[in-house]
């Protein structure tokens, strides 16, 4: 059997989430303060239901924009959510898990409910938009020698992270751009944590030839 | 280990979590599978290339759009006492925004109308609410409304016209009944007795 040999480099990197944990903030002060903020709303607070939807319209609408491409039904869904929150908060029990995951996996049933209904809608969507995105992807990695950080980095991680099953997509999403545990995922997603790993390492190569097919270095 | 193996532990291996025996047989695994290398490359590379990203930030507007369709203070209503529910409740329903702008709207009209009706309001009286005072004029009032509207329809022009109309009618209408039975008597051989149809006129 040949041996791949693989680069030094590429395995001494500090891992990402060692590092960014800390900076997402998701420390027991913090998940103190949601279940505070959840009592406060309960105990119908104005200013409470403001902060909660300060604290967490970043995280809902980063899912919702990831999972549909599109700026404007991000938003929509977003207000849903929150919508959705409002009604049934009462139904949340601190006891029984963490806010963020309570809220992750009822924004994550919307998107899947949104997802089903819109499937008629991306059938007939129209090739010359698809072949536009991919034009533009294309120009900008010719301009930028496939090297991409940032903004654009988003936009070429957003067309790849369409091409992948909604499951696949869904579990990258959480976990690589949301930065939840394997625990608290398969909690959201309702699937052993064996599972969120396997789909995990399928969506990140499924993502990898996707970016790969165009011209992206990674 | 096997393939199946590392596909459970190489989430762990990227995050850099996975230390001791593991992380070793692993990294041997590694060394001897290509399949396997590949899929750790890929992986680790998509891991890497994802940190770069800009986060999805957002509009500003998103916030305060939320913010006003959230409807204010309904979960803690549920929790509130009956004679709240039943005084408060109400009144706090009536006092939206919409309600408070019909109320206006009203009062707008109705004082709109009052005045091209020329209807003048004055100041009230304690005489004006005695009861039997109230009554005549309620009574008197009718009256007169009711006279006022019968001789405004009387005088209505289409009214006397379908008045004279239906009074010309009910005259003509015996002319042809007494011609058939002036016809019947003729052929009978008996003699129509005379003014019969002036009489029936």
């Amino acid at each position: 059997m040949a041996t791949v040999a693989i680069p030094a480099a590429k395995w001494n990197w500090v891992p990402p989430y060692s590092q960014s944990r800390d900076a997402q903030g998701r420390t027991a002060k913090n998940l103190d303060a949601d279940a505070q903020l959840v009592e406060r709303c309960l105990a119908g607070q104005d200013a409470a239901w403001e902060d909660l939807v300060k604290v967490h319209t970043r995280r809902v609408y980063s899912i919702c924009y990831r999972f549909t491409s599109s700026d404007a039904e991000a938003q929509d869904l977003t207000q849903d959510v929150f919508l959705r929150v409002f009604k049934n908060l009462k139904s949340f029990r601190s006891g029984e898990g963490l806010f963020v995951v309570w809220l992750t996996r009822l924004t994550r049933n919307l998107l899947i409910d949104h997802y089903r209904r819109t499937r008629m809608d991306r059938a007939t969507e129209s090739i010359e938009d698809q072949v536009k995105v991919l034009e533009e992807t294309t120009a900008m990695l010719a301009r930028t020698d496939g090297m991409l950080a940032g903004r654009e980095a988003s936009e070429v991680l957003q067309a790849g992270l369409q091409k992948l099953s909604p499951e696949l997509r869904e579990t990258v999403i959480l976990r690589d751009l949301e930065e939840l545990e394997y625990r608290e995922i398969a909690q959201v997603l309702n699937v052993p944590e064996g599972t969120v790993k396997s789909r995990l390492n399928r969506g990140r190569a499924e993502l990898a030839r996707v970016l790969r097919r165009h011209k992206v270095r990674i | 280990m096997t393939c199946a193996e590392l596909e459970i532990l190489l989430c762990d291996y990227v995050d850099g979590t996975l230390r001791g025996e593991e992380r070793t047989a692993l990294e041997s695994h590694l060394a001897g599978c290509s399949a396997c290398a590949e899929l750790a490359k890929d992986v680790a590379g998509v891991t890497a290339f994802i940190e770069t990203v800009a986060p999805a930030e957002p509009p500003a507007e998103l916030l305060t759009r939320i913010l006003h369709e959230l409807p204010t203070g309904r979960p803690a209503a549920e929790k509130r006492s009956w004679w709240w529910k039943l005084t408060g409740g109400p009144v706090q329903a009536l006092l939206q925004p919409r309600y408070v702008m019909g109320m206006a709207m009203t009062v707008l009209s109705f004082s709109m109308i009052a005045r091209f009706a020329h209807i003048e309001p004055r100041q009230l009286r304690p005489a004006d609410l005695d009861p039997v005072k109230i009554w005549a004029s309620i009574d008197d009032r009718s009256h007169r409304m009711w006279d006022r509207t019968m001789k405004y329809y009387d005088n209505l022009r289409l009214v006397i016209e379908i008045q004279s109309r239906l009074k010309e009618w009910t005259d003509q209408e015996p002319a042809p009944n007494a011609g058939a039975s002036k016809q019947k008597a003729e052929s009978s051989g008996q003699k129509p007795e005379a003014g019969t149809s002036e009489k029936k006129r």
